[in-house]
């Protein structure tokens, strides 16, 4: 079965990467213990991660609760691992919609070229000139009571889209111009197949690389509009913990396990991703340069 | 004939290490430069010639005395000996000492191409400028107006110094690079390929001013190149290299009158002659891998004409006519 | 030789002008349709929440005087779409984005103009300092790659740079304010100020530097410096740099005139950029530490669905992020000889 064998190039490749590349391994192996806590281990909460007062409130970090409790009545320690499988849900849906928009975007454009490359060059410059933080702001801000966990995600990709085009468009331009992709453009190739065969297997570890950015750039945009208040207030996210911490000044009153829980985590998932991307990028780096 | 620079057994090349190589290539060595000797005189043109992979580079590399890594130095010596009477030991002196005393003020250097050794955001007269102020104390008005003078005596349009060096052609850059290398009235100028990125025009219009600018100056200049005709023209004196050894060194008419290494011979008879109709033949074979040269003389497995000898022993450089050297184990009876 | 360069610094002068008030429409209209493809109930909704929060503090006429303005806003007067984008695109270019909610009825535009002094003191100082010293470093680090502090300053520098600002930010509050309680938690100043005088000043300035060390570190130990060590290691290969030594100048002098003279040009983009980030830069930065910026009022903003002042605040930062990509380009041919005479 060609499928099978392709997937096993890949493990081939997988294991490889991760036996010669410390910054990937290191990355992968946080990612893969954030993944267990925020989808194996977060459903067996004793109790409700989202109702109030479920426990006592406010209580430091002990044998029973191990990372304290909170002021919401809710156990710190279940709640961060509920709220990491959320803010993961949430960043890859963002990075399934908008790293292939990108894809998609960049390749079209890229071996297209004229007026839909300059069109669609022209949009993706007016993302990057719109502070898309802001347009997110103002986005929700109109429709906050109908938010749910995908809507979120999707929400997020309308920024997101335009570097990864933008990335795969140069890399496309730089393909186009070497040797290899001329040779079977004048052996005959049609256009899509040059594409299909030539160009793709290159383009598609930079997808890998971007798709990791853009899970990044979800993760980290969904805290910050958490902190405006503009995220799921009822749901458990990274973010939310740290809108709740904040408003129920958490560091004032002293209750630093709280706030802290979330914050380590969140530094945690960025610089495992970003440890993964870099090392991705290295590997990309030395094979085509 | 007054000395200028004496090389003694040369022994360097390429360390390729963790940082610049492959897993394959670990720890490899590359014999760029193998047992080289030379003698350059004051008031002459040497020339150096050999296919591209020689070690002709990597030689005035060391002569000049910046190594960089992965070129390392694995023994020999290099003496200069300045128009003052001073003897300088280049490959006994720190890279930071030859910067501040040496370089420019008595042996220089030209790049292989001009392209891009100016700074592109700095003006020429700037470049030149800064030399002046480091090696002559000048300040800065008095260098921009010896630059002035300096580039009308080198025969240069005097609005080059207030361009950019990307408004410059080719031709004019690599002029401009010459000037410069010519500016501290240094000894010893090492040219690596001067004219090799240039068209012919602009060849010959470098090549004369090398050659102008030595006979004014009396100076010494080494030209490093492939190109058998540019040897021709300019050279007094020419050393053939083969696989990071010099197999021929002579007087440029003799050598090319009456070539004695095999090597050197197939160089001269691949020249095209006004007159000659006959095909042209090329040496067969390729230059060995100098990560592992052949045992004895490295030319055997291309030469036409090899005898027992050849494969065991290295040949030595023997004087055949006065100031006419070569190593091949034909002459050596 | 030099003289066919005056026409063509013209014409790149015109095109960029072009090009700078075409991104701005572009970006308006992009804000346009977005707000246009909410649902459509969005205005009632709207309104419908905000009577019901502060209810009795509005009269009825200024309520349907609102009703009136968010429909031109969202472009939903019933009248022929052409003519709503007009309308849109009139008030953007008027400044007139309606009265805000959160302090009926001064005008939205007014109410961000009284924060900018706040957030433009903070980012402007915190993104010149962020510039220098990330540059300087990251180019030390470049020439120096191979000593050990070098190495310490990458470690830090990776781990720092996929954090964003915000999270930096609550890190440092934890350790500044919390830990080590040598920083206020928050605010923008403590003094009542009644004349400007040396102990105003120095209060403001102790308020705003936990804020502002917030935005400098990430900045100068990441991306910063990251991006300066990567371009001086390109700098450094490049031959002019190899044949500057060659010809025996000092390192110090090679340093200073080729590798930051030649680094300055693709950095002097990235410092205009962040300049022209100054009102997104650091919303959430002001949110953390209560400082009373254009963030701030963001927030409170975002939190009453005060549309009119948010998209204030977009509009204007739009504004400002195109024009310092204008100026830059006017500025660029100054800093890249190879740009003047093309």
């Amino acid at each position: 079965m060609p499928s099978l064998s392709f997937l096993k190039s890949i493990g081939k490749t997988f294991i490889f990467l991760y036996k010669s590349n410390f910054k990937l391994r290191l990355g992968f192996t946080l990612i893969l213990i954030l993944f267990i806590l925020g989808f194996a281990v977060s459903p067996f909460s004793p109790t409700s991660t989202r109702t109030w007062y479920a426990v006592p409130r406010d209580r430091p970090p002990s044998p029973e609760y191990l990372l304290g409790t909170s002021s919401m009545g809710r156990d710190v320690f279940w709640e961060l691992c509920a709220s990491i499988g959320k803010s993961l849900t949430i960043a890859l849906i963002t990075a399934l919609i908008a790293s292939h928009i990108g894809l998609f975007i960049g390749l079209v454009s890229g071996i297209r070229g004229g007026l839909l490359d300059r069109f669609l060059m022209f949009v993706s410059d007016t993302f990057i000139i719109v502070p898309g933080f802001l347009l997110l702001i103002v986005v929700i801000s109109i429709i906050k009571s109908w938010i749910t966990i995908p809507l979120l995600g999707a929400i997020i990709s309308i920024v997101s889209w335009p570097w990864p085009a933008r990335q795969v468009r140069s890399m496309v331009l730089s393909l186009r111009e070497r040797t290899f992709v001329y040779t079977a453009k004048l052996s005959g190739m049609r256009t899509s197949k040059v594409l299909l065969f030539e160009i793709m297997p290159y383009v598609l570890g930079w997808h890998l690389v971007n798709f990791t950015n853009t899970i990044l750039f979800s993760i980290g945009t969904e805290s910050g509009l958490a902190i405006f208040g503009l995220s799921i207030l009822g749901d458990n996210t990274l973010g939310v913990m740290l809108y709740w911490a904040l408003n129920y000044y958490a560091l004032f009153r002293g209750i630093w396990w709280w706030i802290t829980a979330p914050i380590v985590t969140l530094v945690l998932i960025f610089i495992s991703f970003y440890l993964v991307s870099i090392g991705l990028s290295e590997h990309l780096h030395r094979i085509i340069g | 004939m007054e000395p200028v620079l004496k090389a003694v057994n040369l022994k360097g090349g390429y360390l390729l290490g963790s940082l610049y190589a492959s897993a394959s290539q670990q720890g490899s060595y590359v014999d760029a430069v193998s047992d080289v000797s030379l003698e350059l005189f004051r008031n002459e043109i040497f020339g150096i010639a050999g296919e591209s992979g020689c070690g002709k580079s990597t030689l005035i590399k060391i002569l000049y005395g910046y190594l960089e890594p992965p070129l390392v130095l694995k023994d020999g010596l290099v003496y200069l000996y300045t128009k003052e009477g001073k003897e300088i030991s280049i490959t006994s002196t720190s890279k930071e000492q030859l910067k501040k005393d040496v370089f420019w003020r008595h042996i220089s250097y030209i790049p292989q191409s001009s392209m891009n050794v100016l700074n592109p955001t700095m003006r020429v007269r700037d470049h030149f400028a800064e030399m002046l102020k480091l090696h002559a104390n000048m300040s800065k008005e008095e260098a921009y107006k010896e630059a002035g003078k300096y580039v009308e005596y080198m025969g240069l349009p005097r609005d080059v110094l207030a361009a950019f060096p990307h408004q410059l052609s080719g031709g004019m850059r690599q002029r401009v690079v010459i000037s410069l290398a010519l500016l501290m009235r240094p000894d010893l100028i090492l040219a690596d390929e001067p004219t090799s990125a240039l068209d012919v025009i602009n060849q010959q219009a470098v090549l004369t001013m090398l050659r102008d600018s030595q006979e004014s100056l009396k100076n010494t200049i080494v030209i490093v190149s492939h190109d058998m005709g540019i040897h021709g023209v300019v050279t007094h004196r020419v050393a053939i290299m083969y696989a990071g050894r010099i197999v021929e060194i002579g007087k440029t008419e003799e050598i090319f009158e009456d070539p004695l290494h095999p090597y050197t011979q197939a160089l001269i008879k691949a020249l095209p002659r006004l007159g000659d109709k006959a095909q042209r033949e090329g040496l067969s074979g390729r230059p060995p891998d100098l990560k592992s040269p052949p045992l004895g003389c490295r030319f055997r497995p291309r030469c036409p004409s090899y005898g027992s000898q050849c494969k065991e022993e290295t040949p030595t450089l023997i004087e055949v006519k006065p100031g006419h050297y070569v190593e091949c184990w034909q002459y050596s009876t | 030789m030099l003289h066919a360069s005056k026409k063509s610094l013209l014409e790149y002068l015109a095109t960029r002008t072009i090009m700078y008030f075409a991104t701005i429409f572009s970006g308006i209209t992009l804000t346009y349709l977005l707000v246009k493809a909410m649902p459509v109930d969005a205005v009632e909704n709207i309104i419908f929440g905000l009577t019901q929060t502060v209810a009795g503090v509005y009269d009825p006429q200024s309520i349907n005087k609102l009703r009136e303005d968010l429909y031109e806003i969202f472009g939903l007067t019933g009248k022929s779409p052409l003519e709503d984008y007009l309308i849109f695109i009139r008030r953007v270019f008027t400044f007139n984005f309606g009265p805000s909610f959160i302090s009926f009825p001064t005008p939205a535009f007014e109410l961000v103009l009284r924060r900018l002094p706040w957030t433009i003191g903070l980012l402007s100082v915190s993104t010149a300092i962020t510039w220098i010293t990330g540059n300087l470093l990251g180019t030390i680090a470049g020439y120096f790659r191979t000593k050990k502090f070098t190495k310490v300053l990458e470690s830090i520098a990776i781990s720092l740079y996929p954090v964003p600002y915000y999270i930096m930010a609550l890190i440092l509050m934890l350790l500044f304010a919390f830990l080590i309680p040598i920083f206020p938690l928050g605010g923008g100043i403590s003094v009542i100020p009644e004349s400007i005088n040396l102990e105003l000043i120095l209060n403001i300035i102790w308020h705003s530097l936990l804020p502002a060390l917030s935005l400098i570190l990430p900045g100068a130990l990441g991306w910063s410096f990251l991006s300066s060590r990567t371009l001086t290691l390109e700098v450094l290969s490049e031959d002019y740099t190899r044949y500057a030594e060659f010809r025996g100048l000092p390192g110090k002098y090679v340093l200073r005139r080729y590798v930051l003279r030649n680094i300055l040009v693709p950095q002097v983009t990235v410092l205009a950029l962040s300049l022209g980030g100054i009102f997104s830069g650091a919303l959430l930065t002001e949110v953390i530490f209560a400082y009373p910026g254009v963030g701030s009022l963001a927030y409170r903003a975002a939190f009453a669905g005060d549309i009119n002042t948010l998209m204030a605040v977009l509009i204007l930062s739009m504004i400002a992020v195109s024009t310092a990509i204008y100026l830059l380009d006017l500025l660029y041919p100054l800093v890249d000889p190879r740009i003047r005479y093309r």
